[in-house]
């Protein structure tokens, strides 16, 4: 992956810089025609940047050595893991999701130890409950 | 600018029993995340900054500075005992800490690493004290269009500075831009690229960007690499002899060319926007090696050294502050979270902030200082902790770090939104970094944004609308000159072994082995 993976997220941003000029930027922002810089001026240079610059890397990639496919499934699995936290937690709230998400990141880190488990899943989110509603007294997430 | 009264009455603000508190916890916390691999000052502060909501000003900012500054020395312990270093910039030290280790002379080592740290930052913070006023009343007289050109010449020299390549900078800089650009514009006030989330109206929150891109992306990262688990104990080994477990004054005494030479080092590139502690540590571990009648010993457990690499990470700090308060420029990340801190609390970087908050500022400069005479006694007393710490295992640090940042970014964002952009943003910093684009460029320029199109505007209002009337300010015309020439300089000439790898957007693997000078 090593020039590839630069041709790739060249290639990404060429068409992303595109993409944002042609359609995103005429349709997610108004135009005044009063003032001095208009709101479309800066997100348009910046998108022609990025895509002058994604196409320069595709002609010209570095040496950069991406991750292998492993990595990037274990990244989404965790991603998942939290997304699915974050919507636990708006249904639940943070106090009933805290322990349980604290479980699982640990089990899928590789900890077994029950006491270290057990410092994760029960101390840490009450000292967290303790500092944000008893002493700095602010809600909770959720 | 400032009378004598405010200067005097900022440093005596430090010794209140709450601020003194604050430093003291700082400092502590710092050594302790930077003992752990791991996380490191960085991530700490990411976490830490939703938490001083609640504190004034001076407390919350002095706390955050004894984090980063406690990290520094935390980060050495890893490296001189397991050649992990606890943060990047501990990398060079590891070159001669980790073989005095090996010799049996593990406390000899951290220690020297201690009061090279401890000099370097106090001599740059001395630098900063004496400098940053008469820089902010120059800056003062700078306008709008100075200000633009200034800000480009900052994006040309961070771009080519950090990361693998310019381009990558560029693109880094410009995605960071863009993304500032999400909310209302700030000249108008008309609503631009929030897709119909009217939350997003104020535009993405600061903490959801920098917590999710720095802290949890970096979690993500270590997590997915498979690093976690159990903390291997770790063996100490140990001569048994006295002078093996301290520095003596001696010792001390004849690295004092090492020391200047580092924290000069470290003060100077620390000044300059875009060059990381790590640049400084090598750079000056080189020259140092270079300079001596035994270079031969480099490598294989010499206190200098350790006295060059620390000294000269260490100087990076308070150097750091001075385009942050003189400019308003944040040259790295852990000046980007100190100013991201400021503007929670109702301040506003820059120039203005010495006549308007003077004696906050030398609040600020008072407890810097007092953290660099707690770090001495606070790592004097708790190293053979430290020592312990380091095989504290990730699974559960990771799991509170993530529990933190939830709660963290819900309180400063007030609701779960800010915590699901969070996310966003802590995937789209698994990517940067995977691809070898740098997250800190993107924070920065994230943070710069607004204040660049602002003063873009006015700079045009000022022109009549016509940009090429930009002659009229020779200061901007030899920035943008300037920033021409710099980039022509990086593309002609990349200087990797200059490449700060403070950032979160060094390549995988990059290690002291490449790094070695």
């Amino acid at each position: 992956m090593t020039n590839s993976a630069d041709r790739m997220t060249g290639a990404f941003f060429l068409l992303f810089g595109l993409a944002m000029v042609f359609l995103v930027i005429p349709e997610y922002v108004e135009d005044v025609d009063r003032g001095s810089l208009s709101p479309k001026t800066m997100p348009t240079i910046i998108a022609w940047v990025l895509a002058f610059c994604g196409g320069l890397l595709v002609v010209k990639p570095t040496n950069h050595k991406a991750p292998d496919a492993r990595f990037f499934i274990r990244a989404t699995i965790y991603v998942a893991v939290l997304g699915a936290s974050i919507y636990a937690m708006s249904l639940v709230g943070f106090i009933y999701v805290a322990p349980v998400l604290a479980l699982i990141v640990m089990l899928m880190i590789g900890e077994r130890r029950p006491v270290w488990l057990g410092f994760g899943v029960v101390l840490m989110p009450a000292a967290i409950w303790f500092l944000v509603t008893q002493l700095l007294e602010r809600g909770l997430p959720g | 600018m400032v009378d004598f009264a405010t200067i005097l009455a900022g440093f005596g603000d430090v010794f209140t029993p709450i601020n003194l508190f604050f430093v003291i916890f700082g400092v502590l916390l710092g050594q302790f995340v930077g003992a752990v691999p791991g996380i490191g000052p960085v991530m700490a502060m990411a976490i830490a900054i939703p938490f001083t909501f609640g504190l004034d000003p001076l407390p919350a900012i002095a706390f955050l500075v004894g984090v980063n500054k406690g990290g520094l020395v935390g980060g050495a312990v890893p490296a001189v005992l397991m050649n992990t270093p606890g943060t990047p910039d501990a990398a060079a030290t590891a070159m001669d800490g980790y073989p005095l280790a090996q010799q049996g002379k593990p406390l000899k080592a951290t220690k020297m690493a201690l009061f090279s740290s401890v000099t370097g930052d106090t001599f740059s913070d001395i630098v900063l004290i004496t400098v940053a006023a008469p820089l902010a009343i120059l800056a003062l007289k700078m306008g709008p269009v100075e200000v633009v050109a200034l800000m480009i010449f900052a994006f040309s020299i961070i771009s080519g500075l950090m990361g693998e390549s310019l381009t990558k900078g560029v693109i880094a800089a410009a995605l960071g831009l863009m993304f500032s650009f999400i909310g209302t514009d700030p000249e108008h006030f008309t609503p631009r690229l929030i897709f119909g989330f009217w939350d997003l109206f104020d535009g993405l929150a600061l903490p959801s960007v920098a917590i999710g891109m720095l802290a949890i992306s970096e979690i993500l990262r270590r997590m997915s690499e498979g690093r976690g688990g159990g903390g291997a104990g770790l063996t100490v080994p140990d001569t048994g002899n006295p002078e093996d477990r301290r520095v003596s004054w001696a010792e001390y005494w004849a690295c004092r060319y090492t020391l200047m030479r580092g924290a000069s080092i470290g003060t100077i590139l620390g000044a300059l926007p875009g060059i990381g502690s790590t640049a400084a540590a090598f750079m000056s571990y080189a020259m140092t090696k270079g300079a001596s009648k035994d270079p031969d010993s480099f490598g294989k457990g010499n206190l200098h050294g350790i006295a060059a690499t620390e000294s000269a990470n260490s100087a990076v700090v308070g150097a750091n502050l001075i385009p942050l308060l003189t400019l308003g420029i944040p040259g790295s990340v852990t000046a980007a979270l100190i100013i991201s801190a400021f503007m929670i609390h109702g301040m506003q970087p820059g120039p203005l902030l010495f006549q308007n908050q003077g004696r906050l500022v030398y609040g600020l400069f008072g407890a810097m200082i007092m953290a660099n005479f707690m770090n001495l006694f606070i790592g004097q007393a708790l190293l053979r902790f430290w020592v312990k710490v380091i095989s504290a295992p990730e699974a559960v640090i990771f799991s509170a770090a993530l529990l933190l940042c939830f709660v963290g970014v819900s309180m400063a964002t007030n609701g779960l939104f800010g915590v699901t952009v969070m996310l966003i943003f802590a995937v789209f910093g698994v990517l940067m970094h995977s691809f070898g684009y740098s997250v800190v460029i993107f924070i920065i320029a994230f943070f710069l944004g607004p204040q660049f199109e602002k003063s873009l505007a006015q700079a045009i209002a000022l022109l009549n609308g016509n940009i090429l009337n930009i002659y009229t300010s020779p200061v901007a015309v030899a920035l943008l000159v300037l920033s021409v020439v710099s980039i022509f300089w990086f593309l002609s000439k990349r200087t990797n072994e200059v490449a700060d790898t403070t950032n979160l957007g060094v390549p995988d693997g990059e290690t002291l082995d490449q790094k070695d000078p």
